[in-house]
């Protein structure tokens, strides 16, 4: 793949220069800090509204380290993954609306070095950015709860990555397919909230990646882990995805 | 020909060839049957106006789009095989280049240069050379804050940053001002010889100041191919010039010639006769008799020169699409 490495620095540099170091970085900083404390004061808040209520008496567990890992856990799941999904949209046609594509692609760059670079430096990004959010919900609940099972949310964490990769690959795979990226970001929702539906299917959750969204559950709960499948074939899917994004990407004129 | 590949293509190879290049989009045929060949180190100017298929044909000879039917060689290989080798050897700009907006010119070809894998001392020493070239040496300012005509100076420079065997070049002067202008006109001058470029243009003031060649393209046809000089000078053959001394002695004379075969169109005025034949020498045995016939005495018989723009009139001057 010539000029991968040429235009995977660049990939990098523009992250580094432009919006895209904040968003999902900064989305994650936020997550790390915010979590513990919405853990933190979640009991308190529920009692006071309740205590406005006559009658109604709701009495929380004092809460712990888990319930800031949760709370860390279903931000990144909801939000962060979202905001891959919109990202990941204009990554292929936003550089063929502007021509930048073009000007690349006439020198020595072939099409798949293109995509995979991208994917690659969307992936490294999203890693950078959770280890930090990762560390940083550690330190603030560590500093809130004094202390928690730190393995349990690296656990979870790498199964979320694992999935958030895939996602970043099939919205690279979207971005390639689709003109707009409005239907790119289409595509992707639906894939993340189909996957969201089916991973309450038993035989699914089983077998296929969808298993991830539970696995996550699972992990910080310290249960045993059945993984191997949703992680095989999230790997499996992602190599196809890959692949796909490449093959849809070779076919087009531009 | 060949797709293995590319090496330094044999002198004699042309630089360009198209055999039969047909592209269709749905029902839209944007070329039809387009042969062509542009020698080496020649300045081929492809000349049409909007619409006529400049642009697809381009995109076809650059690998971004593929023909419909027909074959497209670009120094020896078939593009629609290109390999990075043969995009090694090729310059491009687009008719609107695109750029990453963040990255200043110098970090533009600075990219480029890697992306063709030049070490480190020759990406800065051409990108100095270039963007001096380019009127950009002093400008530090990210491109996002370029004038269309910075950014077209930009494209220029970008596409020569390899040091090309062929130049292609999309109305790389429409965005430019005069003094722009005239300075991308030199620069592809001083190319002659040396690199072949192949511009396509809907100025035909640049295509008579700097080609060696043209082909001018309608409605997705070429429909002349050749030198300049003897594009003009079989255009020129077909306009004459009569005066003649005698009031009202043109209007009769015209009116004797009006039925010759050879007549394809006729004008006076009180004195003069301007016509346009389709045999000259028919023509020049035939008006000396009908001006004698008339009364008349003849002052000026001029074989017309005629302009690029006279032949680009006369060949595509029907409605547009």
């Amino acid at each position: 793949m010539n000029g991968f490495s040429a235009f995977l620095r660049k990939e990098l540099t523009e992250i580094r220069r432009t919006w895209r170091l904040w968003v999902i970085p900064g989305m994650l900083v936020f997550f790390g800090l915010t979590s513990p404390l919405i853990a933190a004061l979640t009991p308190a808040l529920v009692e006071s509204m309740a205590a406005s209520q006559p009658g109604v008496v709701i009495q929380l567990p004092p809460p712990s380290a888990l319930d800031a890992y949760a709370q860390f856990i279903k931000n990144l799941d909801q939000f962060v993954l979202i905001a891959v999904v919109i990202t990941g949209a204009g990554v292929v046609s936003g550089e063929r609306t502007t021509g930048t594509a073009i000007l690349a692609l006439t020198k020595p760059l072939s099409r798949g070095a293109f995509v995979v670079a991208k994917i690659i430096a969307q992936i490294a990004l999203l890693v950078a950015a959770t280890l930090l959010g990762t560390i940083v919900c550690v330190a603030m609940t560590a500093v809130v709860f004094d202390g928690g099972n730190v393995a349990r949310l690296v656990t979870a964490v790498a199964l979320w990555l694992l999935y958030a990769s895939l996602l970043v690959v099939v919205m690279t795979l979207c971005s390639a397919a689709f003109r707009s990226r409005g239907a790119a970001a289409g595509a992707g929702l639906g894939f993340y909230f189909l996957t969201l539906l089916l991973s309450s299917w038993g035989p699914a959750a089983r077998y296929g990646f969808v298993g991830l969204w539970p696995a996550l559950r699972d992990a910080l709960m310290g249960e045993p882990l059945a993984v191997a499948w949703p992680i095989a074939t999230a790997l499996v899917a992602i190599v196809l995805g890959v692949t796909g994004a490449v093959w849809i990407f070779e076919r087009q004129e531009l | 020909m060949s797709d293995a590949p590319a090496t330094a293509a044999p002198a004699h190879t042309p630089a360009i060839e198209l055999r039969g290049l047909t592209k269709r989009f749905g029902r839209t045929l944007a070329l039809d049957n387009v042969d062509l060949v542009v020698r080496p180190g020649a300045i081929f100017g492809f000349l049409g106006r909007n619409g006529a298929g400049k642009t697809t044909a381009l995109r076809l000879l650059s690998g971004l789009a593929r023909p419909t039917a027909g074959v497209a060689y670009v120094l020896g290989h078939d593009v629609s095989h290109a390999t990075d080798a043969v995009r090694s050897r090729i310059g491009f700009l687009p008719d609107v280049p695109g750029f990453y907006e963040w990255m200043t010119a110098r970090e533009y070809l600075d990219f480029v240069g890697r992306l063709f894998g030049l070490d480190r001392a020759t990406r800065e020493a051409r990108a100095t050379a270039l963007l001096e070239m380019a009127g950009l040496g002093l400008v530090t300012a990210r491109v996002g804050g370029f004038s269309r005509g910075m950014k077209q100076r930009l494209g220029i420079a970008q596409a020569l940053i390899n040091a090309p065997s062929l130049l292609m070049l999309d109305e790389p002067t429409s965005a430019l001002d005069p003094i722009g202008r005239r300075e991308v006109l030199e620069m592809v001058a001083s190319l002659r010889g040396r690199t072949t470029v192949f511009f396509s243009t809907h100025i035909l003031a640049d295509v008579e100041r700097v080609c060696d060649a043209v082909a001018i393209l309608e409605r997705g046809r070429v429909v002349a191919n050749a030198g300049i000089a003897e594009l003009t000078t079989r255009a020129a053959s077909n306009r004459l010039t009569v005066e003649v001394d005698g009031d009202g002695a043109a209007a009769a004379i015209a009116a004797s010639l009006g039925t010759r075969p050879w007549l394809r169109s006729i004008e006076t005025d009180e004195r003069t006769i301007r016509l346009t034949v389709s045999n000259l020498p028919a023509a020049q045995r035939e008006i000396p008799a009908a001006i004698t016939d008339a009364g008349a005495a003849l002052r000026r018989f001029e074989i017309d020169e005629a302009s690029l723009e006279d032949v680009f009139v006369e060949l595509v001057g029907g409605p547009a699409r």
